[in-house]
């Protein structure tokens, strides 16, 4: 099973997680830009974590056989702090970089105007950078929200297979269908949604256009949630190119409309889903 | 804009007067030429050879054809009975050798690019033929030495020497001398190497001296016109100009010398047609221009030119040698040394790394180790980049940091620089000038760093070992 991980905060996560996520075969992640759980209070703080996310964290992957890409975006949280606003002036720099593959994460968290100006503005620079955008939808009034968002994207002029809106449900999807955009499932271990549920919604909906991430982050979450949900649908009667399909194909298709994936085999590594203990050359160097 | 030469190689003019020669190659468009000595064409062995080469060199000048390299592959010109006999790997190689120090001293006479020469088929055991070819070349590189002229060893399939990686080996396996280089045939590549020809052209990089161009299948040794086999032309053209190579590339067909003026002129339109201009020289030109573009250019260098190791083989990090990106970005940075003041280029670089990823940062320390003399605002600036390197853990960055720029470092931060790549696991032969600047304060913190080692049962890494050695 390959796995492409399209949404997590390895920034969060130890090495014990990388080197499971290895063995379950992820050779490749998207790290979208969102908050840290501490609010941050200045621009500075910012842009060390977007250095973070384009330099430091992609070392850290690749040390441990995964390409490492990111999204940049000033989140939908603290869109509504007037002192990380200033952010957005920094952004075309970063959304320039390697390995930047999507505006992101952007949309809406508690639906306020400061956060509409921050969300309209970021779909410009995407539309001027030519990136992709990933859309996160608010936890709280999520339909609504959804519907809202759809709205927005739709009236910036981005063609909607440029955008992907995260963390659907049963509620969610049909909409997001229907609007011609991708659809991300956040599998986690109590909340958003399980492997279970996403299994029967891929009953339901299909393959297409379908992205399963574990959103692994700081909070109860689990990074192995992609590769779990690929063993339900094997348990559910799918097929190892479905399983291919969701948890690989789809995610490189709708990044790989940035330019900028990079899906080559790391140096000491192999291209193949083959067990860690095979490909220790790294570790042994850097003991 | 600075990019190679097209030229075509006069082993393909067999039946033509080398001056009729060269006035067709010129005529239709060439700007250079591979000439191989031969009987009929500046015969090495001629008693009025001092006065041909003055012809020839005038004839060259006169028809424009400006990059000559020396080629030495011609059939029975040392023996009327055995096609390439004596070679280097011979019983008794004083022929050759006589013969590649002949035509050294004709490259050096017509102020051509280099010597090209292969090691020969072995029909001896392997470790006697190696042996030959060292001694053999080292022989020959005595005389390129005296005669300052360059080397340039053209792997060939058949023969001991075939593979690039080979070539490369070789040299360094005689302690890198300045004077030996490569010559690649990109059919060659198509035909025998393990990556393609725009692959090999990038591992050669700065070594390439000498490009000879055709067509070929894989695994068959047949010149061929291009089209006719397997050869990606635009994007091995693409290679050659993304490393800024700027010497010959000469048309290879030495079997249609029978119909050469209508080959020739096919080869030209085959080659103008596959001719780039690459990203690269595009991005030079940009900033020459408009030197704050390099904001925008210096991010999107990897996607453009590729991020592999330069010597995989050895290198597989790039931590020593660096990485296609590294090398693209150092002239970029070169270029902004041309066109910047001090204080602006200092603030340039300061920013570039600033807002840099990664392999951004690394192309700023690696532009700054290849600076020869930068002004003493370029140097505070760089120092200051550097020692915010050496606080990162990122390999790649200390490995870039360690340099030739560090020697700028006071001996303090310096030896912290180098026991940290010995902590990280970089290579010291990513450090410059180790062995110059290594003192006893040094040799004392390795010592210091292996004990520690020890005690907890764990290795030493054999390059700091060797270091404190050699202070005893």
């Amino acid at each position: 099973m390959r796995i492409f991980d399209p949404h997590i905060h390895m920034s969060s996560r130890t090495t014990d997680d990388y080197e499971a996520m290895y063995a379950a075969g992820v050779r490749a992640l998207v790290e979208p830009a969102f908050w840290l759980g501490q609010p941050r209070t200045s621009v500075g703080s910012y842009t060390d974590y977007f250095d973070a996310l384009i330099g430091w964290e992609r070392f850290r992957a690749a040390q441990f056989g995964i390409r490492h890409h990111c999204t940049i975006a000033l989140n939908p949280k603290e869109a509504n702090d007037p002192r990380c606003r200033e952010v957005l002036d920094v952004l075309p720099r970063y959304l320039a970089k390697d390995g930047v593959v999507a505006v992101g994460e952007v949309g809406y968290d508690s639906m306020t105007k400061e956060e509409d100006e921050v969300f309209a503005r970021q779909l410009a620079m995407a539309l001027e950078h030519d990136l992709p955008v990933m859309v996160h939808t608010p936890h709280r009034d999520k339909l609504e929200g959804t519907k809202r968002t759809l709205d927005v994207v739709r009236e910036a002029g981005i063609a909607p297979e440029r955008v992907i809106v995260d963390h659907l449900n049963e509620v969610t999807v049909k909409l997001v269908k229907d609007s011609g955009a991708w659809m991300g499932f956040s599998i986690y271990p109590d909340t958003k949604m399980d492997e279970h549920r996403m299994v029967e919604i891929l009953r339901q909906y299909g393959l297409d256009n379908m992205i399963v991430n574990s959103a692994a982050d700081w909070g109860r979450s689990d990074p192995l949630k992609t590769a779990k949900t690929g063993q339900a649908m094997l348990d559910g009667g799918f097929t190892e190119a479905d399983v291919d399909k969701v948890l690989w194909q789809n995610p490189v298709d709708f990044y790989d409309q940035s330019g900028r994936l990079t899906l080559d085999p790391l140096p000491g590594f192999t291209g193949e889903a083959v067990t860690f203990e095979g490909n220790s050359v790294l570790r042994g160097a850097r003991k | 804009m600075t990019v190679f030469s097209l030229g075509y190689g006069t082993n393909g003019f067999s039946n033509h007067r080398l001056d009729d020669a060269l006035a067709v190659i010129a005529d239709l468009g060439y700007t250079g030429v591979a000439l191989t000595l031969d009987h009929d064409h500046l015969d090495p062995f001629a008693d009025d050879l001092t006065r041909q080469v003055e012809h020839v060199s005038s004839r060259l000048s006169a028809l424009g054809l400006n990059r000559v390299v020396i080629e030495t592959g011609a059939r029975y010109l040392l023996d009327p009975w055995r096609k390439h006999s004596p070679t280097l790997l011979s019983d008794d190689p004083a022929l050759r050798i006589d013969f590649l120090a002949r035509a050294l001293r004709i490259a050096g006479d017509l102020g051509a690019d280099c010597v090209s020469f292969w090691s020969g088929v072995s029909t001896v055991d392997n470790d006697v033929a190696w042996t030959r070819l060292r001694d053999g070349v080292a022989a020959v590189l005595e005389h390129a030495t005296r005669l300052n002229v360059r080397l340039a060893m053209e792997p060939e399939p058949g023969h001991l020497v075939q593979h690039l990686s080979q070539v490369l080996d070789l040299r360094e396996e005689l302690g890198e001398p300045e004077l030996f280089g490569v010559t690649l045939d990109v059919g060659h590549c198509v035909a025998v190497e393990p990556v393609d020809a725009a692959e090999c052209v990038r591992l050669a990089g700065p070594l390439l001296w000498n490009v000879q161009l055709d067509d070929m299948v894989q695994g068959v040794h047949e010149h061929l016109e291009f089209g006719d086999g397997q050869l990606d032309l635009p994007a091995t053209l693409t290679a050659l100009a993304e490393i800024g190579y700027t010497g010959l590339a000469a048309v290879e067909l030495p079997r249609h010398s029978h119909a050469a003026p209508d080959t020739a002129r096919r080869a030209f339109t085959a080659l103008t047609a596959a001719m780039p201009e690459s990203w690269l020289d595009k991005a030079e030109s940009r900033i020459r221009e408009k030197p704050s573009v390099v904001g925008s250019l210096f991010p999107a260098v990897g996607r453009e030119v590729g991020r592999a190791a330069l010597r995989p083989a050895t290198d597989p990090q790039g931590l020593v040698h660096g990485t296609v990106d590294d090398r693209a970005r150092v002239r970029l940075v070169r270029v902004l040394a041309d066109v910047l003041d001090s204080s602006a280029l200092a603030a340039e670089l300061r920013d570039l790394y600033r807002y840099g990823d990664d392999a951004e940062r690394r192309g700023v320390l690696r532009g700054l180790n290849s600076l020869e003399s930068p002004a003493a605002e370029v140097v505070g600036t760089g120092v200051q980049l550097v020692q915010d390197a050496l606080r990162a853990n990122d390999i790649r960055l200390v490995a870039a940091a360690m340099g030739a720029f560090a020697r700028f470092l006071d001996d303090h931060a310096w030896r912290h620089g180098v026991l940290k790549c010995v902590f990280v696991g970089v290579p010291l032969a990513a450090v410059a000038e180790l062995e110059t600047r290594v003192d006893d304060e040094l040799r004392r913190m390795l010592a210091d760093f292996a004990d520690e080692r020890r005690a907890a049962g764990r290795e030493v890494p054999a390059d700091a070992l060797s270091l404190l050695k050699e202070g005893h």
